[in-house]
C-alpha cells in the first residue's frame, strides 16, 4: 500500500464510521393517525399517563412504578441501543402484552389500529421524534444450547458483571446497592426479582430477556451491556437466568392447575 | 301563567345545552377515590359510558375482574384496597298515563316527583389469582321508588357469586356459581336507560305461569369461557325459574338452560369498525300442577315440593351490533330480534283454570342507536315491539292484550369521571304503549331529569 492510498484510507475511514452510525431519518408522527390516537389516549391511557403526557394522570400518585412520561420519550423496553428512540414494534409490544408487575395492562383488545393510532398520538409529547429517527434494531445472534456449561458460563458472567450488587446473590433484587437506586426522575427504583415470578416487564421469553440485557432499560439504571459483553455471552447468561426462577408449585383450587 | 311556562322552558333549555355543551369541551376532572388503588385506570377504560361495558370491560369482566399482570389477587394489592361500590340516581321523575280504567270511565293521569331509584351496594374483585366474586345488595327502602307509596318491601341480594377462572389453563372454561345475569346480548344491568330496560327480556304471553324472565338474575350455575380477548364467547347456565308457583319433586326444581353465543370481528375500516353477531335461546320445564291438602272445610291448596307434569317453554333469537366510525366512541346500531313460546297448559286464569286454546308464542326485539360522542357524552334511541300471538280463548279471558310498543331516548352528560367515580346529568323520555284488545291502546309517558352516580 502506497502513502496515497493509505492517506485516502484513513480519510475515508471517518466518513465510512460516520455512516455506519448515521441514524435513520426523524419518523414525525403522522397527523392523521395521531388525531384518531387522541380519542384512543384520552379514554384508556390519560389517567395515568395525563393530559399532556407527562406521565402525572390523576391516578398516578398512586401507582409504582410510576406511570411513564412521554415528554422525554425515554423508554425501557425496546430493540434499539441504549439511549435511542425505539421502534414501533417496540411501543406496540407493549401495549399488546402490557408490563407484568406494573398497573399497565395488554391493550391488545383495541386492536391494532388503534393501537397504531395511539403510538402517533403519544409520539407527539415529545419534540425527539421530530428530531431523531428510531434506532436501529439490535441483531440476535444464534443461541446456543440451553445445557449446564451454558448456564455456568452465564453465572460467571453474573458475577463478573457483578449483576448481583442490584439483584442479589439469588437473584430476589435485594442487592447492596439497592437504596442507592433512582430512575431518570429521581424515583426509588427496585430491581427486577428473577425469582417471584415467570413475567418479567419487557416480555418473558427467552429472547426478551437476551433484548433486555444488550439494550438496558433507559431512564433506570439497568445498563446495555453490548459493549462489555459478547453476544454470543448474552444467550449464556439468559440460561443461568431462567436457573434462578423459583419453580412455582400453587395449585388451583380443588388441586386442578389454573395455568398461569 | 303561560309566559312563566315559557320562561322557565327556555331557561331548562338554556341550562341543558350549556351542561351538555360543556361535555363536548370539558377536561377530565381530577379526583382520586380509593378505588383507584386497584387499576389506576379510568371508568371509561372498561365503560364506553357508564356503566355500558366496552370491549375492554368485556374482557376484564370476562376474566374475572383481572388485568392478569400478576397484580390481581388480594394479597398483592395494596392493603387499603376495599372493592365496595354503589350507585343510585335521585332526581325528578314526570308520568303520564293514558286511558286509566276508573269508575267514571277512562281518563289521563299524571304525576311528577322528587325521588331517587333505589340503590344498588356491591361489591366485587378478585379472592385470589383465580378466583372473583360479585355482591350486589339493593336494601328495601322506604319511599324509595319514584311515585311510589312507602314501602317495606325486603331488601334483596341482587345478585351473589363466585367465579373460578381458567379452569385447566384455559380461558374456554370458568364458571360462575350462585345468584348471576345469564349473558344477554345487551346486558341490561348496564343499560343506559332508567324508565325503561328491555321489556323483551321480561315479556311473558298472556296468562302464562312460566316466570322464566333471562332479565332477572338467576340462582344456578353458568359455565362460560372466551377467546383471549373476548371476540367469541359462549355461556351456559342452569337455573331455577325464579319465582314458580311451586317447586319441582326433581332433583332440580323447575330448570331452565340459557345458552349465548357471541363472534366479534373488527375491521379496518374507516366506516365500519366492527361487527358483533350471536344467537341465544333457552328450554325451561315448567312444573304445571301439584298434590294437594284440603283441610277440612276448606280449601285445596298445594302441598311443597310435588311439582309435577313439566311443560316446555322455550326463548330464542338473534342479535346484530354494528360499530360505526370507531371502537372508541362508536356509533353502534344493535338490533335483536327475540321469540318465545310457552306451553298452551301453562295458560292458566286467576283461579288456575286452563284457559290456553293454542301454545302461546310472541316475537319480538328492538333496535337500538348509540352515539358515544366522546366518553363525557352520549345519545341513545331505542324502539322495541313485541308481538304476542293469541294463545288464550277470548271468551275465557277478555280482553286479550296484544303488541307492546316502547321507545326511549337519553341524553347523558358525565361530568364526573374518574378511576372509580361518575356522576352525570341524565335526561330521558320514553313512551310504552300497548295494544290492551279492546281496542285501546293505553299508554305510559316517562320523562326524567336525574343525577345519576356511582362511587
Amino acid at each position: 500500500m502506497n502513502r496515497r492510498k493509505s492517506i485516502l484510507l484513513f480519510a475515508a475511514l471517518p466518513a465510512t464510521l460516520a455512516f455506519a452510525q448515521t441514524p435513520t431519518p426523524p419518523r414525525p408522527p403522522d397527523a392523521a393517525r395521531a388525531g384518531r390516537g387522541k380519542a384512543v389516549y384520552e379514554r384508556y391511557c390519560i389517567s395515568c399517563h395525563g393530559e399532556h403526557g407527562d406521565g402525572r394522570g390523576y391516578s398516578a400518585q398512586w401507582l409504582d412504578p410510576r406511570p411513564r412520561d412521554f415528554t422525554r420519550a425515554i423508554f425501557k423496553c425496546r430493540s434499539t441501543p441504549s439511549g435511542t428512540l425505539p421502534v414501533d414494534d417496540d411501543l406496540m409490544r407493549t401495549l399488546d402484552e402490557g408490563l407484568y408487575h406494573t398497573n399497565m395492562p395488554s391493550w391488545q383488545v383495541l386492536g391494532d389500529r388503534q393501537l397504531r393510532d395511539v403510538i402517533e398520538y403519544i409520539k407527539t409529547f415529545s419534540p425527539r421524534w421530530k428530531e431523531e429517527g428510531p434506532g436501529e434494531p439490535i441483531h440476535y445472534v444464534r443461541e446456543p444450547a440451553d445445557d449446564a456449561a451454558s448456564r455456568k458460563k452465564g453465572q460467571q458472567i453474573w458475577n463478573a458483571q457483578a449483576c448481583f450488587n442490584c439483584h442479589g446473590q439469588t437473584g430476589k433484587g435485594d442487592g447492596s446497592s439497592v437504596p442507592t437506586l433512582f430512575d431518570d426522575w429521581g424515583f426509588h427504583i427496585t430491581p427486577f426479582d428473577f425469582t417471584s415470578s415467570p413475567h418479567r416487564k419487557c416480555g418473558s421469553s427467552d429472547k426478551d430477556l437476551y433484548r433486555t440485557f444488550l439494550t438496558g432499560l433507559n431512564g433506570t439504571p439497568m445498563p446495555s451491556f453490548a459493549d462489555t459483553v459478547p453476544p454470543e455471552d448474552a444467550w449464556h447468561l439468559v440460561h443461568f437466568l431462567k436457573t434462578l426462577q423459583v419453580e412455582n408449585t400453587s395449585q388451583g383450587i380443588f388441586g386442578i392447575s389454573m395455568g398461569q | 301563567m303561560r309566559r312563566t311556562i315559557f320562561l322557565v322552558f327556555l331557561g331548562t333549555v338554556v341550562f341543558c345545552v350549556a351542561f351538555f355543551g360543556m361535555g363536548l369541551f370539558s377536561p377530565v376532572a381530577p379526583a382520586v377515590p380509593a378505588f383507584a388503588r386497584k387499576t389506576g385506570l379510568a371508568c371509561s377504560s372498561c365503560h364506553e359510558v357508564w356503566p355500558r361495558l366496552n370491549d375492554f370491560g368485556q374482557l376484564f369482566r370476562d376474566r374475572g375482574y383481572r388485568l392478569e399482570r400478576d397484580r390481581d389477587a388480594p394479597v398483592e394489592q395494596d392493603g387499603s384496597f376495599w372493592p365496595i361500590a354503589m350507585r343510585t340516581t335521585v332526581g325528578y321523575q314526570w308520568v303520564r298515563q293514558t286511558q286509566v280504567p276508573t269508575d267514571t270511565g277512562p281518563i289521563d293521569t299524571q304525576t311528577g316527583t322528587f325521588g331517587f331509584t333505589g340503590l344498588d351496594v356491591f361489591a366485587a374483585g378478585t379472592l385470589g389469582s383465580h378466583l372473583s366474586f360479585l355482591i350486589v345488595y339493593t336494601p328495601g327502602l322506604a319511599q324509595s321508588g319514584f311515585q311510589t307509596a312507602p314501602s317495606t318491601s325486603d331488601s334483596d341480594l341482587e345478585s351473589a357469586f363466585l367465579g373460578i377462572h381458567d379452569i385447566g389453563g384455559t380461558p374456554w372454561l370458568n364458571l360462575r356459581v350462585g345468584k348471576h345475569a345469564p349473558d344477554l346480548p345487551i346486558d341490561e344491568h348496564r343499560t343506559l336507560t332508567l324508565t325503561q330496560g328491555y321489556n323483551v327480556y321480561h315479556f311473558h304471553p298472556q296468562n302464562s305461569t312460566v316466570t322464566w324472565e333471562p332479565g332477572s338474575n338467576q340462582n344456578g350455575i353458568e359455565v362460560y369461557g372466551h377467546s383471549d380477548l373476548s371476540r367469541v364467547r359462549y355461556s351456559f347456565s342452569l337455573v331455577n325459574e325464579n319465582d314458580a308457583q311451586f317447586f319441582s319433586n326433581t332433583a332440580l326444581s323447575n330448570p331452565v338452560l340459557w345458552g349465548h353465543v357471541q363472534a366479534e370481528q373488527y375491521l379496518d375500516s374507516p366506516l365500519l369498525a366492527a361487527v358483533k353477531l350471536g344467537a341465544f335461546g333457552s328450554v325451561g320445564w315448567h312444573a304445571n300442577s301439584t298434590a294437594t291438602l284440603t283441610p277440612t272445610g276448606g280449601t285445596p291448596s298445594p302441598v311443597a315440593f310435588t311439582g309435577s307434569n313439566h311443560k316446555n317453554h322455550f326463548r330464542y333469537g338473534g342479535e346484530a351490533h354494528l360499530y360505526f366510525l370507531s371502537v372508541v366512541n362508536p356509533v353502534t346500531l344493535s338490533a335483536v330480534v327475540w321469540g318465545g313460546q310457552d306451553d298452551q297448559a301453562v295458560l292458566k286464569d286467576d283461579t288456575g283454570a286452563p284457559v290456553g286454546v293454542s301454545n302461546a308464542t310472541f316475537i319480538g326485539g328492538f333496535l337500538e342507536g348509540v352515539w358515544t360522542i366522546n366518553p363525557r357524552l352520549t345519545l341513545l334511541g331505542r324502539y322495541e315491539l313485541i308481538h304476542p300471538s293469541q294463545g288464550v280463548d277470548p271468551a275465557l279471558v277478555s280482553p286479550v292484550t296484544g303488541n307492546v310498543k316502547v321507545w326511549t331516548a337519553i341524553i347523558r352528560h358525565t361530568f364526573e369521571l374518574t378511576s372509580r367515580t361518575e356522576a352525570a346529568l341524565h335526561l330521558e323520555f320514553s313512551r310504552f304503549w300497548f295494544d290492551a284488545g279492546d281496542g285501546t291502546s293505553p299508554a305510559t309517558y316517562t320523562g326524567l331529569i336525574g343525577l345519576d352516580f356511582a362511587l
